[in-house]
């Protein structure tokens, strides 16, 4: 008995070791090396990399899209959700499928398929033309793409904890009459609302570090259709690595505040449960 | 007789219009665009864009290095479920937390963040490069980004099963004097193993279409170091649509078909849960 | 009649839930929906309510036909069988929600609400949730909460089976006493006998999507018009052939006969037995202590009978060999069920 507990107090410690080892040399020290890189040339070169007119243009852009993203997403997310869980329909496996669609396809392939539908070989770029809309190499395409790579993070996130809840709450709420919004507003969203809240998290998270995506339909037109990190990949390869990773560095900052929030809104949701 | 609103809660018509009507702007039409686009496409030029012998290499780095990266991440998968599971340890909510980080950090970040540390100028390259070793640019350069990308996968795929897993079960097991080693090949793994399965399909899936944190790393050269989506990439950029669709069927099919498999192992899985 | 079911059908997929039903319900009546799970007593309640819609038929409640209005519409008290309470809303909140939803004002809101908390017994617990409540409390916070908006018919589905044994005993009495102070026309729905029996005014059996009959409780135990209404009262045995019990008159077409432990009287081999001409003999297979009495399987003629002895006689052991006596059974032809008493017993001497 003493041997297994000193066997398994071995075991226990090698196997955090090399946990903590995988983190540290896989996540930990990539963020170490974006901020020491950022800050190589020192606090003034980083102010300039970061305030420069293309990041901020490159950033309100990312914020542009994710902000799209995010409310079409919301609103997308709550409706299928609505629908797929409250209610009894022929076709619902095929809609389930449907939506999970975008995140099993390549970003490149997200891209490809909105340049196909919208670019010049598409039987829409005549109309388009007329109308005077750009989608593909213009912001639309990119706020499009961005849509697209999140567009089932709230839904998948919102169906588990309404099928768990059931109908009953529903129909007992409808049965005393009860309007729609009512039902939804007092009696289903309190369940959802921390589901809801991660689910926006997720989104928030994707749609501002989409590359793949984004890269096919942006002309890549610095100040013009560049996100964060578009403007990245091109200072990068234009071999400016401190301002690379300075506005790198930018998307690091956004990505821990995120995971801060993520973790947070998990605890209290599994408090409340 | 008029026929009644048969559903007693209400809102089904609207829900269902935005559903349907968002789904096919965003996801249905343009899917439809690129059947439409290949029912134009003869099946000889598929077919000849497909094995063109640049391709046909590209497919091979893009699934080889995918595989090793899922096969690394389930291994580690499930020895970083374990650890947080089961252990007590300093920081062990920050290292919870910190898995995640890759669906949190924009991948062309974690690209030339990575690719920076294991050139020949980053403290990870260096040290390899004094056995001769090199990662950024080649093969193993694009294993590491594919294993950052699927870290969370399996992790966060086997850690719901072992935290339910009850321990009476080892217990018993223990009882009845079976070593550990043991216990866990018989009793805990067979627990897991769908779920490993699931996370490791659901890695590859995202390796294999990975495109951000690849191309800094990887060096791109042709019939080397250049992987599938980077092909649809500079298709893209020359408009040549026919071949870049022609290979983007390919992956998709591939996708479809891993997707299909892992939602076979679950339903397998839950209807074992359910029988027992 | 208040409510009215005629020839209402209704399938789910190959499933037939429905088949043909009609019946009628008095106003004022507290009426029990009892039958074995799957018999589509629930799908009834759901169609009166109006969640579920049938295939084809009326439902007419107060003489007006209400296939085409809408659940919200019918001014029904519905209470689910997990009571479905809204987790998110005390108590209080959860007893006002169909009087705030049809805006009625805040005063009178407020005065039904605490009437109906004090009526049910929970003065206190306005402000808790459901989720700190017990299963018992839960039940009456539903009741109260189908009850506020004054519905002029309460359905109740399984309205016993989430709470613990020990406790339902209390709540059937209550739930009865309530209802009948109300005076609200109610349709519960359950597939315990006892449960029927002890609350139900008048009991609808269904069985396999039909109603096999209606009556009051005492009507259905002593008149059992089909086979399954007989068997489906008591711990009922089944005679293959009835006629190796001599006793008995001959009846045409005659299939199984049903036994009740009631009609079934054991004495031991020493005990004295007025009709011993006509006793059978048996074998004990089983003595099992029933708290109030002693139930014994007996295996007499190549059929096992269950039979209850009283805990003041003499105890019977397993094994011994005893007389049975069967005062009268059931026999049923085709759908028809016919009560045969024992043709050597003269005299009235049966005992209910």
């Amino acid at each position: 008995m003493h041997e297994n507990k000193i066997g398994s107090r071995f075991v226990k410690w090698l196997l955090i070791c090399v946990s903590i080892l995988f983190i540290f040399l896989m996540l930990v020290l990539p963020l170490i090396t974006v901020i020491s890189e950022a800050f190589r040339s020192g606090w003034e070169t980083y102010k300039q990399a970061v305030t420069d007119e293309y990041t901020i243009k490159a950033a309100l852009l990312t914020v542009e899209a994710t902000l799209f993203a995010v409310i079409i997403n919301t609103i997308f997310g709550v409706f299928a959700a609505w629908t797929i869980t409250k209610f009894h329909f022929k076709g619902k496996k095929l809609l389930t499928t449907l939506i999970d669609i975008p995140v099993t396809v390549s970003p490149i392939i997200a891209g490809l398929i909105y340049v196909l539908t919208f670019g010049r070989q598409s039987f829409l770029y005549p109309y388009l033309k007329e109308l005077d809309i750009d989608i593909v190499f213009a912001i639309p395409g990119i706020v499009l793409a961005t849509i697209f790579v999140t567009f089932p993070f709230i839904s998948r996130e919102l169906i588990p904890v309404l099928e768990a809840q059931g109908t009953d709450e529903e129909e007992a709420a409808a049965l005393m009459g009860a309007r729609g919004t009512t039902i939804f507003r007092r009696i289903t969203f309190p369940h959802i609302k921390w589901a809801f809240l991660y689910g926006i998290v997720l989104c928030t998270a994707r749609a501002m570090g989409e590359f793949g995506a984004v890269s096919v339909l942006s002309g890549h037109l610095r100040g013009k259709t560049n996100t964060l990190p578009l403007h990245v990949e091109i200072l990068f390869n234009e071999f400016k690595y401190v301002p690379a990773f300075a506005v790198s560095s930018i998307l690091v900052m956004m990505a821990i505040i995120i995971l801060v929030i993520r973790s947070v809104v998990e605890y209290i949701g599994k408090k409340e449960t | 007789m008029k026929k009644v609103n048969k559903r007693v809660i209400p809102g089904f018509g609207l829900s269902m219009g935005v559903t349907l009507s968002l789904l096919s702007i965003i996801v249905i039409i343009p899917l439809a665009s690129l059947v439409v686009f290949t029912s134009q496409m003869s099946l000889s030029d598929i077919l000849k864009t497909i094995t063109r012998d640049r391709v046909v290499a590209s497919f091979e780095v893009s699934f080889l290095t995918a595989f090793i990266a899922s096969a690394i991440n389930a291994v580690m998968g499930v020895v970083l479920a374990w650890v947080l599971v089961r252990y007590d340890f300093p920081f062990k909510r920050i290292v919870d937390g910190m898995i995640e980080l890759p669906f949190a950090l924009p991948t062309a970040v974690a690209g030339i963040a990575l690719t920076s540390l294991t050139s020949d100028q980053g403290i990870i390259g260096k040290f390899f490069a004094k056995f001769g070793i090199k990662i950024a640019y080649t093969r193993i350069g694009i294993v590491v980004a594919l294993v950052f990308i699927g870290i969370p996968f399996v992790v966060r795929s086997v850690q719901p099963v072992l935290e339910k897993l009850d321990g009476s079960f080892e217990e018993a097991a223990g009882v009845m004097g079976a070593s550990r080693a043991r216990i866990f090949r018989k009793v805990i793994f067979p627990e897991i193993r769908p779920a490993v399965f699931t996370g490791f399909g659901l890695a590859l899936g995202r390796c294999i279409g990975e495109y951000g944190s690849v191309v800094f790393i990887a060096g791109n050269m042709p019939f080397k170091t250049e992987i599938t989506p980077l092909i649809i990439m500079s298709e893209l950029q020359e408009y040549d649509y026919a071949s870049a669709t022609a290979i983007a069927l390919v992956m998709l099919l591939f996708a479809f078909l891993l997707l299909f498999a892992v939602n076979l192992i679950q339903s397998r899985n839950a209807k074992i849960l359910k029988g027992g | 009649m208040y409510v009215e079911l005629k020839n209402i059908n209704k399938k789910f997929g190959d499933f037939k839930a429905s088949d043909n039903v009609s019946f009628g319900i008095e106003k004022g009546k507290l009426i029990g929906l009892l039958g074995p799970s799957g018999s589509g007593k629930t799908t009834i309640l759901r169609m009166i309510a109006g969640l579920e819609n049938p295939d084809s038929g009326e439902i007419i409640i107060d003489g007006k036909v209400v296939n085409n209005i809408p659940a919200s519409k019918r001014e029904i008290g519905f209470v689910f069988q997990n009571y479905a309470l809204f987790r998110y809303m005390t108590v209080y909140e959860n007893i006002a929600f169909g009087l705030r939803v049809r805006k009625v004002d805040k005063k009178s809101t407020d005065k039904r609400v605490k009437e109906l908390i004090s009526l049910i017994g929970l003065e206190g617990l306005e402000k808790r949730y459901p989720s700190q409540l017990s299963g018992g409390q839960r039940q009456r916070v539903a009741f109260a909460r189908a009850l506020a908006p004054n519905p002029q018919l309460l359905l109740l589905d399984e309205p016993f089976a989430a709470i613990d044994a020990k406790v339902r005993k209390e709540l059937r009495s209550w739930l009865k006493e309530m209802i009948e102070k109300l005076g609200v026309t109610s349709i519960f729905v359950t597939h315990d006998q006892d449960e029927a029996i002890e609350v139900a005014d008048e009991i609808i059996i269904t069985n396999k999507g039909r109603i096999e009959q209606i009556g009051t409780p005492l009507e259905i135990y002593q008149n059992p018009q089909t086979a399954f209404s007989a068997s489906f009262f008591g711990l009922t045995s089944f005679l293959e052939d009835y006629q190796k019990f001599h006793t008995f008159e001959k009846i045409e077409g005659a299939e199984t006969a049903i036994v009740r432990p009631e009609f079934v009287k054991v004495t031991k081999k020493t005990e004295f037995q007025k009709y011993k001409s006509s006793v059978s003999e048996g074998v004990v297979e089983r003595v099992s202590f029933r708290g109030d009495n002693i139930e014994l399987k007996v295996r007499t003629n190549e059929t096992v009978l269950t039979a209850k002895r009283g805990l003041d006689e003499q105890s019977i052991s397993v094994g011994e060999k005893v007389d049975v006596l069967i005062y009268r059974i059931f026999v049923t032809v085709k759908e028809k069920t016919y009560l045969l008493e024992n043709q050597s017993l003269k005299e009235n001497s049966i005992v209910i």
